[in-house]
């Protein structure tokens, strides 16, 4: 209590300066219009993974240098045109450091690692043109590309990878994201603990043989080596460049960055060493100012922008001018959901969880209140996520069912039933009218009252790990590698920390660490669907939406974009067409 | 005065010392931590506490503000934990400059009307031009910014297309257009309403009365014994606002894409970055405490009755 309105009282202090100069200062940040995600956008911004769900893009006058460069050699060997983006601006350009979609989309851009995801989220090779895994599945040796190369020209070696590694989980690099992506590697531990500085697991055999060798068979490693943390950066480039030596990055990526200032602008151009197909744009150029997105795509600012839920019906009509540039991609990674304590009455009985389920019309909310922008969840992976589960049941909408669940359960007398608080990340603003219906259909359907409370994001972080709440809401998760691991393992493992619920099924975790070692693809994708059922139905969660499909202008004269559910280096495939 | 000047300044840094302690201490023992939202909703209990010991967030609250006081001693104001790697003042320094920018130009739109508005309707006090001017500009000062700025937008970029809808090119730049009038305009009431008032007073003095009996054309009075000295209480009450022009709200920046610093700040308190904001606090207090300064410098130049001691 006190601590709270100390820290109030800076706050408020703060905001005097800020609204010196009279401004008028409002409680709700007010969103970026380019953002398509209604409810929870200030969450899913926060949390790492996917991009695209709001392409925020744009940038200086699009005209610039659209057709110089046009002769009659191969056009792909020629790069041309400009891009132009809306961005914010990136927490970090360091590799090991990125944990963010922001930063990731420039950093997939600048360097590279031994594998990536193409498109279709294949895996391709990168810098690694091979790879062999040892019967046991537990050593992987790669074989580096003999045109791999810095941007500078310098080879790529094994070594580097080595190096690179051993700096991304190093204590001094203070890496949040080592431990998820590198943690499997044997001996990585020990470095992250400050016991040694070199992976016992990762060996340099020659120039372009680089050995790896993680503590059990996993088949989502190599989709983990995708990420930034996995990268590999330049010695030199690092030591001598100092705390900012990411401002004149020596990377391996198919662009080069050429200009940034914070708050301003990225420019990237063109790496005309890259290793694999080349880029066929000149340049791109991100606006980091931000803006107004649908108003500087209208005024040719920018060639995309995300279309949120007010601009969308007058897009979708035919007839505005508009209408010819939109293009509908597949949905993000990422679930939303309202979490419940199962600790805590009345959510320790899981007739009454499941009684809540029941009674909430996710079809009626998604149809009018998010014009069908999202897709009710019934399950907890995504659609078109490996391991989704078509046949999942779920707990749909049965008023009936859901009141004879309320009677048979615990908490069956409202006089006896605990006071219901549902808690979200927020600061004054409304909590999203998807909550807000949700709840009335609990009171009419159930009779049962449940509260909303907003708790600012940095405390309510907090007060998550702390399990201090009874239901929480607001929150997404999102994909940092497209595998059931990294949806189901992590949040419903008994013994997971992400598992702020506190579910616990012996059975369900059993599964979980049966299909952790499970080699055999369609037998590992039986246990994940066999556990998420069990999830399901013991409704640890009320699972609400996955990201519907996504609404996006793109200028027509911008080909080969691709709009992907996760973060991946795409931009060579663009081209602009005159 | 030069003592009163001197004795002024010499309080700053203790105040700076004061501020800072509070806002050290105030943020340390608040609600949530930079790590953890660093991390987001990932939350692995190893990587945070290797993180803060990467950090220095577990070292004891004293040696974190001594090591912090030493520091911006010398003018380093650490690193910001949000921009991973990036000095604090060098942040700070590039998105206020831009704030200022934005003000100045703000400030020049409304001199420009608020000025010569309140000479005109301090012409023409007694008519039904002076309350509804000033009605008028009431209305224009109650538009909340963020009605004003869409309807801008709309006007100036979508239909006439004489500026670019957002972003940021410097003071010379087009862009530059929007945030001038829509912060500028609802400033014009205010200084309307004081020109008024401060030409009439001046309006009654005896010497313009003399100046009058000397047969001065109107003209002739009005730009030299008149203006001249209504200005004078203007430019003394502009001083004040100074230190406010080191920000700009982050409704206007958001909207329009200014890379000023308020937006920055909000930023920098929601994700726990400490170093951020206490350097954030500490040059506007320092700035408020200069501004008054000058202020007071300023009146008492201009009336010699005031003493500063």
């Amino acid at each position: 209590m006190t601590k709270n309105f100390l820290f109030g009282f800076l706050f408020s202090v703060l905001l005097i300066g800020l609204v010196a100069c009279g401004q008028p200062a409002v409680g709700k940040a007010v969103g970026d219009s380019g953002s398509s995600d209604s409810g929870s956008s200030e969450v899913v911004n926060q949390s790492s993974g996917l991009e695209d769900s709001a392409p925020k893009t744009g940038a200086e006058k699009s005209s610039a240098t659209k057709s110089e460069l046009k002769t009659l050699a191969d056009v792909s060997e020629q790069p041309s045109g400009v891009f132009n983006r809306l961005w914010s601006d990136p927490p970090t350009l360091d590799p090991h450091l990125t944990s963010d979609t922001t930063s990731a989309g420039v950093v997939v851009e600048i360097f590279g690692g031994l594998v990536g995801f193409d498109t279709n989220l294949q895996l391709i090779p990168d810098l690694a043109d091979s790879w062999d895994v040892s019967t046991d599945g537990l050593t992987y040796t790669f074989k580096i590309r003999e045109n791999a190369a810095f941007h500078d020209g310098t080879k790529v070696t094994a070594g580097d990878f080595k190096w690179s590694l051993e700096r991304a989980v190093n204590p001094d690099t203070a890496s949040p994201t080592a431990k998820t992506y590198l943690g499997d590697i044997v001996g990585v531990e020990d470095v992250l603990e400050g016991r040694g500085s070199e992976i016992r697991g990762v060996k340099a055999v020659d120039d372009v043989t680089l050995q790896i060798q993680i503590d059990a068979p996993k088949a989502y490693f190599l989709a983990k080596l995708t990420y930034p943390t996995a990268y590999v950066v330049d010695k030199n480039n690092v030591s001598e460049g100092g705390l900012n030596w990411t401002d004149n990055p020596n990377g391996t990526g198919p662009f080069r960055l050429t200009d940034y200032k914070i708050g301003e602008r990225i420019i990237l151009e063109r790496n005309d060493l890259y290793h694999l197909e080349k880029a066929k744009l000149a340049k791109i150029q991100m606006n980091l100012a931000g803006g107004s997105s649908m108003a500087m795509y209208e005024n040719d600012e920018i060639d995309i922008t995300g279309v949120g839920l007010f601009d969308l019906e007058r897009i979708k009509d035919p007839g505005d001018p508009l209408n010819g540039d939109l293009v509908v991609a597949e949905p993000g990674y990422s679930v939303n959901y309202i979490g419940f304590n199962v600790e805590q009455p009345p959510f320790d009985d899981p007739k009454f969880r499941r009684a809540l389920n029941h009674a909430i019309d996710k079809e009626l909310i998604a149809r009018e209140v998010y014009s069908d922008l999202v897709v009710p969840a019934y399950g907890i992976l995504p659609p078109g996520f490996p391991g989704f589960n078509e046949s999942l049941e779920g707990l749909r909408h049965d008023p009936v069912l859901a009141k004879k669940l309320l009677s048979e359960s615990k908490y069956a007398d409202p006089v006896s039933r605990p006071r219901i608080v549902v808690t979200i990340p927020g600061t004054g603003g409304t909590p999203g009218l998807d909550l807000e219906v949700i709840i009335n259909m609990w009171l009419e359907t159930l009779g049962v009252e449940v509260e909303i409370q907003q708790v600012e994001w940095a405390t309510y972080l907090k007060d998550l790990d702390e399990e201090k709440f009874q239901a929480f809401g607001g929150l997404g998760w999102e994909a940092d590698y497209p595998d059931p691991q990294d949806f189901l393992d992590i949040l419903f493992h008994s013994d997971s920390e992400n598992n702020h619920g506190l579910y616990s099924n012996q059975e369900a975790d059993v599964l979980l660490e049966d299909a952790r070692v499970e080699t055999d693809s369609v037998r590992r994708i039986d246990l994940y669907q066999n556990a998420e059922e069990i999830i399901v139905n013991d409704a640890a969660w009320v699972p609400l939406w996955f990201a519907g499909e996504r609404h996006v202008l793109i200028k027509p004269y911008v080909k080969g974009y691709e709009l992907t559910p996760m973060t991946m280096s795409k931009m060579r495939y663009v081209y602009i067409e005159d | 005065m030069w003592v009163y000047i001197t004795r002024r300044l010499l309080w700053l840094p203790v105040l700076l010392l004061m501020v800072s302690a509070v806002t050290f201490v105030l943020g340390t023992y608040g609600p949530g931590d930079p790590v953890r939202v660093m991390l987001g909703t990932k939350y692995d209990e190893d990587t945070a506490d290797r993180l803060r010991s990467s950090l220095g967030l577990d070292r004891p609250i004293v040696v974190q503000y001594i090591d912090y006081v030493s520091g911006a001693i010398r003018g380093d104001f650490g690193e910001s934990l949000r921009y991973r790697g990036r000095s604090v003042g060098s942040l700070l320094a590039s998105k206020m400059w831009v704030s200022f920018q934005v003000n100045l130009a703000a400030m020049v739109v409304s001199l420009s009307i608020g000025l010569p508005l309140g000479f005109w309707i301090a012409r023409h006090q007694g008519s039904w031009i002076d309350p509804a001017a000033i009605s008028f500009t009431l209305v224009l000062m109650s538009i909340p910014i963020m009605v004003s700025i869409p309807i801008v937008l709309w006007a100036l970029c979508l239909k006439l297309s004489w500026v670019p809808c957002s972003g940021w090119g410097g003071f010379f730049d087009l862009r530059i257009v929007v945030p001038a009038i829509t912060m500028g305009v609802p400033g014009v009431a205010g200084l309307a309403r004081l020109m008024r008032a401060s030409t009439l007073d001046v309006f009654g003095q005896d010497f313009v009365r003399t100046a009058r009996a000397k047969g001065l054309s109107e003209s002739t009075i009005d730009i030299r014994h008149v203006l001249r000295n209504a200005i004078i209480p203007i430019i003394t009450i502009l001083s004040f606002s100074l230190a406010g022009m080191l920000t700009t709200g982050f409704i206007t920046e958001r909207l329009l894409g200014i890379p000023g610093v308020g937006d920055f700040a909000i930023q920098a308190i929601f994700n726990r970055d400490y170093p951020v904001i206490m350097a954030f606090t500490m040059i506007l207090s320092a700035a408020f405490v200069v501004a008054n300064l000058l202020a007071d410098i300023a009146y008492s130049l201009i009336d010699p009755r005031i003493r500063l001691s």
